[in-house]
């Protein structure tokens, strides 16, 4: 198809040259909140990275599950694999959807992410190659998932990456989104945009898996899930690993009816910064939601997580909650959870809560007791806290998945959690 | 082969609970404790088992002559020890079977095989006459007083501890479950074991009929004798084990 004027292609061509200026005109930004928290970037040598492109082919991935409806994975700055086994759905790149899906594409594409919210949602819509789009026409059921794979392979690496899922009236999906990258040295970059729309009736189980190993990756995001007329999504955001992170995640139930179940997760280690805002916004009446964050700090890590339901005017008789938990398994990580609460209608139902504490000594001694050392003690406790999160996967393998990586990291903080106790025996 | 408890005084942080305790509980021999509210039983029993927020600031703790003063609690339990606790500890997450199978494991060299835990479990299930789902449940989250008990006695009759301490294990059990407890006690006992039963109540002491009985009155033992001391307590209550503690002191 010739670009006319107003392809879609020219208008993405657009959007990039807009947010190109916003990125050029914006510094590199600071996050400060009151009390000690500041996200800052000043570690992040930017001039130093650049997308890398790699050549086709299937990298070896342990993705928990064996199966899947399509996998599409992203090296660096290009697409290096496609396999759609089930032929109901489209999985394709971005770049490509954006010629072979027009009419999906100007509908949908960014409705959710203006160019313009911050320098580097700005970067993100001007330099996103490669990129992945997922549609699910409606009425149909996908028993297994469709895997996003987003790889960064080395050092220097800037990746900027878009992903766009639509799923259709009355579909039933399992999305899952990873992020990888080996144990190198040195930094790299990973800004992305993640965009879903649940279409009227959709149900949608979405996980997003983040594990950026123990080189430098900076993690920059903003995902938006929007849920229309009785549609439900299931979110569960895993963090696992990554020099910084920075991450916005909205759920929005869009229309009546619709139903959010968002749990989260993440366990923080060495001297990870992870800063999370998160919001449940309801637009409209009649929605329910289901919010429960835990979080695991060890070693100097940094760890920030803000979750705020709110309510618009226009969405009377919304049931909500949302709850929020710590866990500080080192006398030197410091982190918040802050929950919060804006309602700008009567007649809803909305409550929320936090907590930060640390380990237990009842609870570790009563395993003790039962012939458990110490640092096993920890593990079981630390795995069943997060236990709640994990269950609601749904999904056997990859829970699997995150129970190993726990009790890899786990076993990496032992030292910590034993000093950390003996200290605290002392100044009792 | 025994259980020593020797001169045993003990603190918390702001002050001494225990003022010289002794006792010794033989294997096969079955021993009451008993006593007025805060009196230290409790805390006899969680330094018997090495709880960190009691001090031992003399005497000590022996098991078969093996010093024990100043082991771990897990060592504590490896050497054979167990406590059923007055309070259990509720571990979000963990189910009672995952639990069971994770204290069993640590006793023991190699991991017991899947069937084989399954068949000891499903044994003692029935022993205690427990139904439902309760295996799969959360250890103790969101437990009856009553379902916290039987957990303990379901992790006694599992483990199978060489010296056993029962800290008010018949409190807040209804008279069929005190019957099912007591059953699997007494099937438990035998030359190989001992027990030592704290209880404010004569009740469990007539399905499980004890050897020895013990009076603990402000962190000391103060009067020991056979059965019936449970029973002339029972009758006069403590108030006369006070008058006749002061009358021998003054
Ligand atoms: N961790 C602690 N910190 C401070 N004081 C304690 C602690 N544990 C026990 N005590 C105190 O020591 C005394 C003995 O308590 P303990 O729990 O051993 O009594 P008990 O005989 O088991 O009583 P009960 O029959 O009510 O169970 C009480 O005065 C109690 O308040
Ligand atoms: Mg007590």
């Amino acid at each position: 198809m010739p670009a006319s004027r107003d392809s879609v292609g020219a208008l993405v061509e657009e959007r990039r040259k807009a947010a190109l200026e916003a990125y050029e005109a914006e510094p590199v930004p600071t996050w400060r909140r009151s009390g000690f928290w500041t996200t800052t970037l000043r570690g992040l040598d930017l001039d130093a990275l650049e997308p890398k492109r790699y050549d086709e082919g299937l990298p070896e991935l342990d993705l928990g599950d064996e199966e899947h409806a399509a996998l599409i994975v992203q090296c660096g700055a290009n697409v290096v694999h496609t396999d759609v086994v089930d032929e109901r759905i489209t999985v394709m790149p971005l770049e490509q959807a954006v010629e072979e899906h027009e009419e999906l594409v100007r509908e949908y594409f960014a409705k959710r992410l203006p160019h313009d919210e911050g320098k580097f949602a700005a970067g993100t819509a001007a330099f996103w190659t490669g990129g992945v789009f997922i549609h699910v026409p409606k009425n149909v059921q996908i028993e297994k998932p469709i895997q996003v794979v987003w790889l960064i392979d080395e050092p220097g690496t800037a990746q900027w990456a878009h992903t766009l899922a639509i799923v259709g009236e009355h579909s039933e999906v399992k999305i899952r989104e990873f992020f990888r990258a080996p144990d190198f040295e040195g930094q790299a970059l990973h800004s992305g945009a993640f965009e879903l729309y649940a279409l009227p009736g959709a149900q949608v189980d979405l996980a997003h898996y983040q594990d950026w190993g123990r080189g430098e990756v900076y993690d920059l995001s903003t995902r938006r899930v929007e849920i229309r007329r009785d549609a439900r999504v299931k979110w569960v955001p895993i963090h696992l690993g990554g020099r910084l992170t920075k991450q916005t995640l909205d759920i929005i139930t869009a229309e009546d009816g619709s139903d959010m179940k968002h749990t989260g997760m993440y366990f923080t280690e060495r001297d990870e910064h992870l800063d999370l805002f998160t919001t449940d916004k309801h637009e409209a009446g009649h929605t329910t939601g289901d919010t429960v964050w835990k979080g695991v700090l060890t070693g100097e890590s940094r760890a920030s997580y803000e979750g705020l339901i709110h309510i618009l005017p226009k969405a009377p008789e919304v049931d909500t909650y949302l709850q929020t938990h710590q866990m500080l398994l080192s006398p030197r990580a410091r982190g918040d959870a802050i929950p919060s609460l804006i309602v700008e209608v009567d007649n809803v139902k909305a409550s929320h809560g936090g907590t930060v504490g640390e380990l237990d000594e009842e609870q570790i001694f009563y395993m003790m007791s039962r012939g458990l050392p110490r640092a096993e003690a920890v593990r079981v406790l630390v795995e069943g806290y997060f236990e709640e999160v994990v269950q609601r996967l749904e999904d056997p393998g990859l829970e699997e998945l995150v129970r190993r990586r726990i009790a890899e990291k786990l076993k990496g903080a032992e030292d910590q959690v034993r000093e950390f106790i003996g200290e605290r025996a002392e100044a009792v | 082969m025994t259980l020593e408890i020797q001169n045993l005084h003990v603190r918390t942080e702001d002050r001494e609970i225990l003022h010289g305790v002794d006792l010794t509980v033989k294997r096969g021999e079955t021993h009451a404790l008993m006593g007025p509210n805060g009196s230290g039983k409790s805390t006899l029993a969680n330094t018997l088992m090495g709880n960190p927020t009691y001090e031992v600031t003399e005497g000590r703790v022996l098991l078969d002559g093996e010093d024990l003063t100043e082991a771990d609690p897990d060592e504590r339990a490896r050497a054979g020890l167990f406590l059923a606790f007055q309070y259990p500890a509720t571990i979000p997450g963990v189910s009672v079977a995952n639990f069971l199978r994770m204290a069993v494991n640590a006793g023991r060299e190699e991991p017991i095989k899947v069937k084989e835990f399954g068949v000891l479990l499903r044994k003692n299930v029935d022993l205690l006459k427990i139904t439902g789902d309760f295996t799969k449940r959360y250890l103790n989250e969101g437990f009856s007083g009553g379902e916290k008990k039987r957990a303990e006695i379901l992790q006694l009759a599992m483990l199978q501890p060489a010296f056993a301490v029962l800290d008010e294990t018949d409190s807040g059990l209804d008279i069929d479950a005190l019957r099912v407890v007591s059953d699997g006690v007494n099937a438990m006992r035998g030359d190989e074991r001992g027990f030592l039963i704290i209880t404010h109540y004569t009740r469990i002491l007539g399905y499980v009929r004890p050897d020895f009985v013990h009076i603990m009155l402000d962190g000391r033992i103060v009067r020991e004798g056979g059965a019936e001391l449970a029973d002339e307590l029972e009758e006069k209550g403590y108030e006369f084990v006070r008058e006749e503690v002061a009358g021998s002191a003054g």
